[in-house]
């Protein structure tokens, strides 16, 4: 079964910092991201994961009456935001929670799995 | 550049179509992903099962905690998404403005965070 694994966290505080303090924390986290990769790249050698950039790119496009309204993003106003995603094929869900557990971001975030349709 | 179309929508409204008419929205979403690819913009996406279906999970104080059910209770859930390979935002909102679900609910569109200095999945 693949599932997508929708990582959601608190940027709000995370923007504040200076940049080189961000770069040296992401700097320190990479090496549990990796074995994350590695771990995930073992269950699932097709497995693909995307970061997505900060909530200040995102726009929002909605379709009215056949005209287009683009406004500034997130869609959801909420202090989580969806930060990034991993879609991996599992044998199943406790697999996939056993794996969302090691996501770094489950710490302070949260991780939430979805099943993809066929 | 890669882009993310997150699309949001009411899941009541999708599940209480009748069969017919999610049908007709599926053709136009088949349609729809076929342009996209023979465009080349297409390179990825996927319809999720719904919310109803999600587990949700967090790690505090090294304690993994389950829980049954989406992260957030929202009245436009995602419900699936598109990855595209696109030259500006302007294009990718282009085409984000074709994704049928722009009609009812709302498409975010987010840019793909790329570091070639970083390893990547």
């Amino acid at each position: 079964m693949k599932y997508a694994m929708l990582i959601y966290g608190d940027d709000t505080g995370w923007l504040d910092l200076p940049a080189e303090e961000r770069a040296a924390l992401r700097e320190a986290e990479l090496p549990r991201w990796y074995a994350l990769f590695e771990e995930l790249g073992r269950v699932d050698p097709n497995v693909t994961g995307k970061e997505l950039a900060t909530r200040h790119s995102a726009k929002v496009v909605r379709v009215r009456d056949g005209e287009r309204i683009v406004t500034d993003g997130p869609f959801a106003q909420t202090k989580e935001i969806l930060g990034g995603l991993f879609l991996v094929d599992l044998p199943d869900l406790d697999e996939a929670i056993r794996l969302a557990a090691l996501v770094p971001a489950a710490e302070d975030g949260s991780i939430e799995i979805r099943p993809v349709l066929q | 550049m890669e882009y993310l179309a997150l699309i949001h929508a009411d899941e009541n409204v999708w599940a209480s179509m009748e069969p017919s008419e999610r049908e007709r929205w599926y053709e136009r979403y088949r349609t729809f992903s076929s342009d996209a690819r023979a465009a080349g913009v297409m390179t990825g996406g996927n319809e999720l099962a719904p919310t109803a279906d999600a587990t949700t999970v967090r790690v505090r104080d090294h304690e993994t905690l389950v829980t049954d059910g989406p992260y957030a209770e929202v009245k436009e859930a995602l419900g699936g998404y598109y990855l595209f390979e696109c030259g500006s935002l302007d294009e990718a909102l282009d085409w984000a403005a074709r994704i049928p679900g722009a009609e009812h609910g709302a498409v975010e569109v987010r840019p793909v965070h790329f570091d070639p200095e970083e390893a990547h999945l």
